[in-house]
């Protein structure tokens, strides 16, 4: 097999896909990218096992084959490249692949293309088609909430559901929870799987500037993401994801209305003083106003900042994981932010005040540490 | 004031701040409760004076915390099996002991020497480490004070107390000893290393049975020998271990009393009353542990990051196993990993004479409650058999899996913990 391809155009592909290999590898094939060419196409393959990405250009070529290429050199050596055309010939027998570019020849030893993963095939699937921004957006809403517990699987995942008025992903770690509802993006039925973290987050690097809707292909175990010229496959969590509705309190009399960049500046410098290893922060609201203090009794730190709010329900004092308060207040884009409470000892819900986009409805929820009063 | 602060409380870095010879001139006072134990029952029931009193488990499977004098005569010794100190003494009169009483009268003393002396260190139940230098610039003699404090103590309390003083912590404390029972003594300047010459070197802290069985091995029997050795053969011989006792022996510590010291982990154990391969029988009293321990973390504020098992076969072998968990306070989390723990590695089959628990990784902070283990009903749950334990005591309220266990959490003793 041999083509002739743009330096930069492989380069660039090869990037986006190149996010689905681990970075260390018992089986060396899992360390290259699968290149095969058929009828002037030339098809890139990145997988992990678990998750496989695969992508094509146009290439001239003469004849067809596929060769595994180990991806680290290939990387370095077309990074540093100038911008041409770069003609690559493989040769079966000896399983190598050499580059022909301005500069000079350089020769790398691949593994049989045979033997690469295949694509799964999938049999018996639904499928939704929806937009790229949607499901970006989505992603990044709700992958900060997921879990590392390798006990609990199927929260280390993104709860993706689907149905004939609306969306919903969720995702949660137990401690904390984000549900984002989309009422834009529809399905003709109702389904629902469970997506691992790591094709999302490299979903998420390929989604960012592309404008295409998204179509996905789904069966029990696996799912099929395609548009422009990439089609993703991963292995789906199974598992059933936890009946996070019924943990969601509805009654919430306590609701604090706050500016939420001034809360972020607060919490990220008052965290600063909490303990190292629990993070812990106290929230006190009396009449308006919001009293944010951590203190660390080992180095004898503390620190406290007064907040001005608009606070309906009694006066509390509640304690949280200033982390999760973080990275629930950053990820929200309003200007202002509602906290919904009922008791020190139940979950406090964080909505965005105002809506940026009428389709969208966000809730964060965090459960909260158990302060002995 | 300032300056017995200066000396005592802070760390190395600091140290150097402080002059050589303020360190050699340091005036230590280690001060011990005669066989508290038995002095604290003295005082409740006055019938036990001069009687060879023995505390220890209620059942003849403990071992001796504490005995009386009059005991020893017996050879009865702390850490002894009380199986064995009831033949060594049929006559003695055993006790199983209150731990609350001992408490109680423990922090009565401390009460006393916190309010005279300027820098105090609890270091156990009876004793008590008490930085004095400087003193003699407004007292008459550091020893008439120690003295004057000690006969404070007796007279408040009632209890016998001895007491040694010397430049550093170690030579007070074997001071304390060879002063004991109910007396005082005082190692001038310069004397110390003669002081410990004499003296048999099991006589030395750190010194165990197996470090004991070394030395003499290597022809030492008194510190005398050790002082005339070079500290390189030790290291050679023992490695850091060694450096220290060397150091010891010829009355070099410079360790600071340290008024306070957090504490780093919190375990219980507790020895069957018959070795036993019962399975359900020893989860039960890992439940009955851990709804002890975890009441100890929350109320003092703590999560742990670690929890350790600890098993002591009939053989007396014993094994740990430990476990790092995401910081905790919650019993039925806590509960869950040491079942665990125990169901993987009480393999053995043999039978079980000795069980116990351990939180270490111990951090300041409140229970971070999950969305989906902890109902409401649980949380609350909690938050109530606190509260009920905090009013009416430990053992007020137990979990049923955890009821029947002995004695638990109604303050065992620790052995050996009284001189």
């Amino acid at each position: 097999m041999n083509f002739v391809v743009s330096s930069g155009a492989l380069l660039k592909q090869l990037k986006s896909i190149g996010g689905v290999l681990n970075s260390s590898n018992t089986i060396p094939i899992l360390d290259c990218f699968l290149f095969e060419v058929a009828k002037g196409e030339l098809t890139l393959s990145a997988s992990d096992m678990e998750t496989t990405i695969t992508t094509s250009l146009k290439v001239e070529a003469s004849e067809s084959g596929s060769l595994a290429i180990p991806a680290k050199t290939l990387l370095e050596a077309l990074s540093n490249l100038p911008e041409q055309p770069i003609s690559i010939i493989v040769e079966k027998s000896k399983l190598t692949a050499k580059l022909k570019t301005a500069n000079g020849d350089y020769t790398l030893t691949g593994h049989n293309g045979e033997e690469y993963p295949k694509l799964p095939k999938l049999e018996s699937q639904s499928s939704i088609v929806i937009k790229s921004d949607i499901l970006l957006s989505a992603i990044n809403k709700t992958i900060f909430a997921t879990g590392n517990d390798d006990l609990r699987p199927v929260m280390s995942g993104v709860f993706c559901q689907f149905n004939e008025t609306n969306s919903i992903f969720v995702a949660t770690d137990a401690h904390k929870l984000v549900r984002y509802t989309r009422n834009d993006a529809k399905a003709g039925s109702v389904a629902g799987f469970i997506m691992p973290k790591k094709p999302l987050n490299v979903l998420k690097g390929l989604l960012s500037g592309i404008d295409d809707a998204v179509k996905i292909e789904f069966n029990k175990t696996n799912a099929l993401y395609s548009f422009g010229s990439i089609n993703l496959v991963c292995r789906l969590i199974d598992g059933k994801y936890p009946n996070y509705e019924a943990v969601i309190p509805k009654q919430n009399p306590n609701k604090l209305t706050i500016d939420r960049s001034q809360l972020l500046g607060a919490l990220k410098r008052v965290s600063v003083f909490a303990n190292k290893a629990t993070h812990q922060i106290r929230l006190k609201v009396a009449g308006s106003s919001l009293t944010v203090s951590a203190e660390d009794l080992d180095f004898a730190n503390d620190g406290t900042e007064h907040l001005v709010c608009t606070y309906i329900g009694e006066d509390m004092e509640i304690g949280f994981n200033s982390k999760f308060l973080v990275e629930m207040v950053s990820n929200l884009d309003s200007d202002e932010i509602t906290i919904e409470m009922s008791a020190p000892n139940r979950a406090g819900i964080i909505l965005p005040s105002q809506k940026s986009n009428p389709g969208e409805d966000v809730l964060m929820l965090v459960m909260p540490v158990m302060l002995n009063n | 004031m300032l300056r017995f602060v200066a000396i005592s409380s802070l760390k190395n870095r600091y140290f150097w701040k402080v002059t050589v010879k303020e360190i050699m001139e340091r005036r230590v006072m280690h001060m011990d409760l005669d066989s508290f134990f038995v002095s604290v029952e003295r005082l409740q029931n006055s019938a036990l004076m001069g009687k060879p009193v023995i505390i220890c488990g209620s059942s003849d499977r403990g071992v001796v915390s504490s005995c009386s004098y009059e005991a020893r005569q017996f050879g009865v010794h702390s850490a002894m099996s009380a199986k064995l100190a009831r033949q060594l003494c049929p006559q003695g009169i055993f006790i199983s002991g209150d731990m609350d009483a001992y408490s109680k009268h423990s922090r009565i003393v401390t009460e006393i020497i916190e309010s005279r002396a300027p820098v105090v260190e609890k270091a156990s139940i009876d004793e008590h480490y008490l930085d004095i230098s400087g003193m003699d610039k407004y007292i008459k003699t550091a020893t008439l004070w120690a003295h004057e404090l000690r006969e404070t103590i007796m007279q408040q309390t009632g209890l016998p107390i001895s007491f040694g003083l010397s430049n550093n912590k170690t030579v007070s404390k074997i001071a304390t000893n060879e002063a004991k029972p109910n007396g005082e003594k005082y190692i001038d300047l310069g004397l110390e290393k003669q002081f410990l010459a004499p003296l048999s070197i099991k006589k030395m802290p750190g010194v165990g049975d197996k470090t004991y069985v070394q030395l003499r091995s290597m022809g030492i029997e008194k510190i005398e020998t050790v002082q005339q050795m070079q500290v390189g053969l030790f290291q050679r011989v023992m490695g850091e271990n060694g450096v220290l006792i060397w150091k010891r022996c010829n009355a070099i510590d410079n360790n600071p009393v340290e008024p306070y010291s957090e504490q780093k982990s919190m375990s219980t154990e507790t020895t069957f009353d018959k070795d036993t391969t019962d399975v359900q029988h020893l989860k039960r009293m890992v439940v009955s542990m851990v709804h002890e321990l975890a009441f100890q973390l929350r109320k003092q504020e703590k999560v742990t990051g670690c929890v350790t098992l600890k098993l002591r076969y009939s053989d007396f072998q014993t094994h740990t196993f430990q476990m790092k968990i995401p910081y905790t306070a919650s019993d039925h989390v806590i509960q869950k990993k040491l079942l665990e723990l125990l169901d993987k590695n009480y393999t053995r089959r043999v039978l079980i004479r000795l069980i116990g628990i351990k939180f270490s990784h111990l951090v300041n902070g409140f229970n971070q409650i999950n969305l989906f283990d902890d109902t409401e009903e649980m949380v609350k749950l909690y938050q109530a058999m606190d509260k009920i334990r905090l009013k009416f005591g430990d053992s007020a309220i137990k979990k049923a899996g955890g009821l029947g266990m002995g004695r638990r959490g109604e303050g065992h003793l620790p052995p050996g913990k009284d001189a």
